[in-house]
């Protein structure tokens, strides 16, 4: 990560395409490259700014060198999770309710503009889809994880 | 044309409107739609931002999944098409994690190749169906409306890994809302992000980045905005309320479609089949004048 982040020019492009840049003021990708690439790594897994990417991937797709601050963002959230750093609590959520039920959310019954209610069933839509067998799919994910 | 189609946790738990204006009008087309079994999520973002090897096993186990039915994968979200993207090239460029994938995959019967085939909705109805079997099959032509074509940025970004449409200058969804007779035309931000993956930690941040867009759209005159990603669709239709309050915009009214929706509309097909009556958006005079067909 930090050998790929050395190769920043620091010309400007990913934070006048970021949509969150102009948004926050404590988010900037070309900053927070230059800190991967000076090893301030440890200061970065305490900040708020690697859980405010929107994952557009303008970053990604403008980067002069390839650098995508977008995948470094991702490996540091991953690292984050991994030491065990403070980190917005949905974020883990969705990854439990997907390994005890095989999605990130339940099927819902959807309000409709004259103020009804409509599910999967009253739409005609067939059930909702999950793994068949919930306790070999947990077990397969847990073992993939490690 | 047949395909498995795969419809990820969105649109599977709420958004029906997509869901079901899909079935009804793909099949008019000869596209034939096979219910996968047995599928889960696709690991985005549940676990990309968790745990990389576990985020691409969902992956490849739903790809897996289509390639035991031996059927191209059609998944409905962005996203999700991303993700089946992302996975495929990590994979192929790591055969040691793709055989330790494999290896786990094997307990449930399951073995990716990485030589299945994938579509997304944009590939699937501007170039598999294509022009003339669109244009034949609309009844009500959209005359005299003009829509802010919204492809939502996983559909068209990073293009190193082969999006459905260009990164900077996308037409492919443009294209399909002209086929229906209704005008298309860029307009300033036409490729930016709805900010909707920020949603559960920078909640204010999204309505002001959802918020730019729909002010674009109604300062350029168009009578709504089309969209084929159900992130981008929840922000805009379901979230458009608090985008106002937020804005303090409160005449920001932008009917929000997705875009089976209007082509399903435009076939004359009605509107409980397609969904509508779920858009919280105030799409009623846009219906209206469809189905009216004035």
């Amino acid at each position: 990560m930090r050998m790929n982040a050395e190769v920043c020019d620091q010309c400007g492009e990913c934070p006048s395409a970021c949509p969150v840049s102009d948004k926050i003021k404590d988010f900037n990708p070309r900053r927070l490259i230059a800190k991967v690439s000076l090893g301030r790594i440890d200061e970065l897994l305490n900040s708020e700014a690697i859980w405010t990417c929107t994952a557009c991937l303008k970053c990604k797709e403008r980067c002069p060198e390839s650098i995508s601050p977008y995948d470094v963002i991702l490996e540091l959230r991953r690292l984050a999770i991994r030491e065990g750093r403070n980190y917005p609590a949905g974020i883990v959520e969705a990854a439990k309710s997907v390994e005890e039920t095989g999605v990130i959310q339940q099927p819902q019954a959807m309000r409709t503009r004259s103020r009804g209610r409509k599910d999967r069933s009253s739409l005609g839509l067939p059930p909702a889809e999950k793994p068949h067998d919930l306790k070999k799919f947990a077990e397969a994910l847990k073992e993939i994880s490690k | 044309m047949k395909y498995a189609l795969y419809l990820g946790c969105t649109v599977q738990a709420e958004q029906f409107g997509y869901e079901a204006s899909v079935r009804a009008v793909l099949p008019s087309f000869g596209v034939e739609l096979v219910d996968m079994q047995g599928t889960s999520c696709c690991g985005y973002p549940s676990h990309s931002s968790v745990n990389l090897q576990a985020w691409l096993y969902l992956s490849a186990r739903n790809m897996a999944i289509a390639e035991q039915m031996g059927l191209t994968l059609f998944p409905l979200c962005n996203g999700c098409h991303l993700s089946f993207v992302e996975t495929k090239h990590a994979l192929d460029e790591n055969p040691r994690l793709k055989r330790k994938i494999n290896k786990v995959l094997r307990n449930e019967g399951l073995v990716y190749t990485g030589g299945g085939e994938l579509i997304h909705i944009l590939e699937l109805l501007h170039d598999a169906v294509g022009k003339e079997a669109i244009q034949r099959a609309v009844k009500n032509k959209l005359t005299g409306l003009k829509f802010a074509a919204h492809p939502g940025c996983h559909a068209i970004r990073p293009s190193m890994l082969g999006r459905p449409d260009d990164a900077e200058n996308p037409q492919k969804l443009d294209d399909l809302i002209r086929w229906l007779g209704a005008e298309s035309m860029d307009y300033p931000g036409k490729i930016d992000c709805c900010g909707s993956s920020l949603a559960a930690t920078a909640g204010k941040a999204v309505m002001e980045i959802a918020g730019d867009k729909l002010l674009a759209v109604k300062k350029h005159g168009f009578d709504g905005l089309v969209t084929t990603c159900p992130f981008c669709f929840k922000i805009f239709d379901n979230r458009q309320r608090a985008i106002q309050a937020t804005l303090g915009e409160k005449s920001l009214e932008v009917p929000i479609f997705y875009y089976t929706q209007l082509l399903g509309a435009a076939m004359g097909i009605g509107e409980e089949r397609l969904g509508l009556e779920l858009n919280q958006s105030q799409v009623d005079p846009v219906i209206s004048h469809v189905y009216g067909g004035k």
